[in-house]
């Protein structure tokens, strides 16, 4: 038998059969659960066009190209960071506490953007920049999954370590200031490709395609999703979880590489206070799932939330509206999101 | 309104007043620019115009007064004004600069920000036809930059401070914002004044001041400092290019019990023109910006530009040097006291 059938048979099995029993048991559960489900993603999808139609009608310059061209680009960074954090999610599981959680992805973000900036400021050219970045961003991923899969610490714990050994190596390379960088590769990235539209827009959709295909249309990712919900399942069927993991912690550090670099050729150059993106993300990340069929993270999800955050940033600013609400809102959102789903795990667990 | 008017009216007299009798090397210029920037703010008329206001920040006395003030000024003038505030955040201020450009607004203007990071948005602005201002940046995408003497303000410290070491010893530098013009200004100006007078030592390395918990920071450093230079005048002075590291350098000397040595810093933060009023604390001086009258001044500027006029380079607003003899004066100046 070859390797690639038996654990694509087996996870299908693993992910049927609880599905059927708990149909016989509680087939109104299941339905209410469903119902609940349906109206939790409609209602959030609604919500989101809602926003939009309403911004449209009221926000002056919202709807044109540009300004939604401007969106996507201000989405990149945390977008890209909140998709690496979203493969985490989906290998380690859901729960926020034991399961998948990436804590140090926006200090690796400003680790690998600090790693181009010195070594573009040092006269390296944008090749050897970005292998800089890159490699720095891989690095920061093995560290993390060795300490996971290996040494068995919790990912919370675990990335919260490397997250703060981290930061305090790019306040050592950058001594806590702002390193400029300029190259041919940063006037490219900030500048606007075809219909005027920022390039940093492209790369965030071509990203998010790309991971979006491997996540949810190959044999790998539904692996992926298999490690992650039903771990048991899994190793029953002979997939083996720790490699999947260690490769999904490998990913967001290499999303953390990347973010750096998109940073770089935003703020031209590497600044400090990266560490401040990591609510945003974990948040985009979890406010993804209610964008998903069946309430898990999906790449696409993640991507929606992220422009919903920034659509609500900007549509506030357009309206001349303080962005200090935005928090606010996004605060309730994800209260909201979080009971729900907690409220539908447990009923699913009772049932 | 009408109350802030007066009293910045008044401010504005006895400063004028108060630096004329100070004779400080520059009044003569400080005064003329103040002076006819004044005067057309009072003019200026901003009816159906907006105008964008983007600050770095508003977590400090003088970016809070600054931000505020422009927004009132904007107001007052009949204008929209069109604010942002970017929690020091590199990246919220470059995405609400590039939704400001595409909201068109009649002008820009600039509070602080780290140069390199936004002066190539500030080009896209000018690119697009937007008039950009600021305060307190230099860059040359700026067609006029409010701003105090910084060179002024370098040089009363620096030399304030040596004449009150005796113009020798060790003094101890927090310079973690060259990247930030007003500071390297006012550094550079620091060590002109100090190569003059050879037997004061910049201690290296220097510190690097942070943003966030600037005082904790510069506490835990200055504590780490003492520990290792623990004789009595081994260190005379504490120098920082803003106040909030001098707050922080100032609360550990007090409490290492080490109010021997002097701290100096700039801005006018109440709480630090307190402790330099304070005979036992070792707060020296506070060179006092003006941050309001900044804000008032650029948008004065904003109006003048959009009736026509051609802005100078730079406009200039004055400081005052608050020490411990004057400290009580200057806060009743600032209408801070």
């Amino acid at each position: 038998m070859s390797v690639e059938a038996v654990p694509f048979g087996g996870s299908q099995q693993g992910g049927s059969e609880p599905a059927q029993t708990r149909g016989f048991g509680a087939s109104s559960g299941t339905a209410g659960r469903r119902i609940a489900t349906l109206l939790l993603r409609g209602g959030s999808l609604a919500v989101f066009v809602a926003v939009l139609i309403v911004f449209s009608v009221t926000a002056p310059y919202f709807l044109s190209v540009g300004n939604i061209g401007n969106v996507l680009g201000q989405s990149a960074i945390a977008g890209v960071l909140a998709i690496g954090l979203t493969v985490v999610m989906i290998a380690g599981g859901g729960n926020v506490v034991t399961g998948g959680i990436d804590l140090s992805l926006a200090a690796n973000m400003g680790l690998s953007a600090a790693v181009y900036a010195a070594l573009s400021q040092a006269g390296f050219g944008d090749a050897v920049a970005v292998a800089g970045a890159l490699a720095m961003g891989l690095a920061i991923g093995i560290v993390n999954a060795l300490a996971i899969t290996l040494a068995g610490i919790v990912p919370l714990l675990a990335t919260l370590a490397v997250m703060n050994v981290v930061a305090g190596l790019e306040l050592v390379l950058t001594q806590n200031t702002v390193i400029p960088a300029t190259g041919d590769l940063l006037t490219l990235l900030s500048g606007s490709g075809p219909f005027d539209i920022p390039v940093l827009a492209y790369v965030l959709i071509g990203f998010t395609l790309v991971a979006a295909l491997v996540v949810q249309a190959t044999p790998l990712g539904l692996r992926l999703y298999a490690v992650g919900e039903f771990p048991e399942a899994a190793r029953a069927s002979g997939l083996s979880v720790k490699p999947f993991i260690a490769g999904a912690f490998l990913f967001s550090g290499f999303c953390g590489g990347i973010a750096g670099i998109l940073s770089v050729s935003y703020l031209s150059g590497s600044t400090t206070g990266a560490g401040d993106l990591l609510l945003p993300v974990v948040v985009t990340a979890l406010l993804g799932t209610v964008f998903s069929r069946r309430l898990v993270p999906t790449v696409i999800g993640t991507l929606l939330s992220a422009l919903f955050v920034s659509f609500l940033v900007n549509g506030f600013q357009l309206l001349n509206l303080s962005s200090t609400l935005v928090s606010g809102v996004q605060g309730l959102l994800i209260l909201f999101v979080v009971s729900a789903t907690t409220l539908l795990r447990k009923q699913e667990t009772s049932a | 309104m009408s109350k802030n008017e007066e009293r910045g009216l008044f401010a504005r007299r006895e400063i004028l007043k108060w630096s004329a009798v100070a004779g400080v090397a520059v009044a003569g210029t400080t005064i003329l620019s103040g002076t006819s920037a004044f005067a057309s703010a009072a003019e200026g008329s901003l009816k159906g115009k907006r105008i964008g206001i983007s600050t770095a920040g508003t977590d400090h006395f003088f970016d809070l007064q600054a931000y505020n003030a422009q927004i009132e000024e904007v107001k007052r003038l009949g204008g929209e004004p069109i604010a942002v505030d970017a929690g020091r955040n590199d990246g919220k201020l470059v995405s609400q600069l590039q939704t400001l450009i595409a909201q068109k607004p009649d002008a820009i203007v600039q509070l602080l920000g780290t140069l390199t990071v936004i002066d190539p948005w500030l080009k896209k602005a000018r690119d697009a036809g937007i008039p950009v201002l600021t305060i307190d940046v230099g860059s040359t995408h700026s067609l006029n930059n409010s701003t105090s003497d910084n060179w002024g303000i370098g040089k009363d410290l620096a030399l304030q401070l040596v004449s009150d070491i005796g113009g020798e010893g060790n003094i101890v530098v927090f310079n973690g914002f060259y990247g930030v013009t007003p500071c390297a200004i006012r550094y550079d100006q620091l060590v002109n004044v100090v190569k003059y007078f050879p037997k004061v030592k910049i201690l290296q390395p220097e510190l690097r001041d942070v943003i966030p918990n600037t005082v904790q920071d510069a506490f835990t450093q200055i504590t780490a400092i003492l520990n290792k230079y623990p004789e009595k005048g081994s260190i005379k002075a504490i120098w920082s290019a803003w106040d909030i590291p001098q707050l922080g350098a100032t609360q550990a000397l007090a409490a290492a019990g080490r109010t021997e040595i002097r701290t100096y810093g700039v801005d006018g933060s109440p709480e630090v023109l307190q402790l330099v009023a304070d005979p036992a604390s070792p707060a020296a001086a506070d060179v006092a910006q003006q941050p309001g009258e900044l804000g008032r001044t650029a948008i004065g500027n904003v109006a003048r530009l959009l009736a026509g006029e051609t802005l100078p380079r730079e406009t200039y607003v004055p400081a005052l040097l608050a020490n411990k003899a004057n400290v009580n004066d200057v806060t009743k100046k600032l209408g801070i006291g």
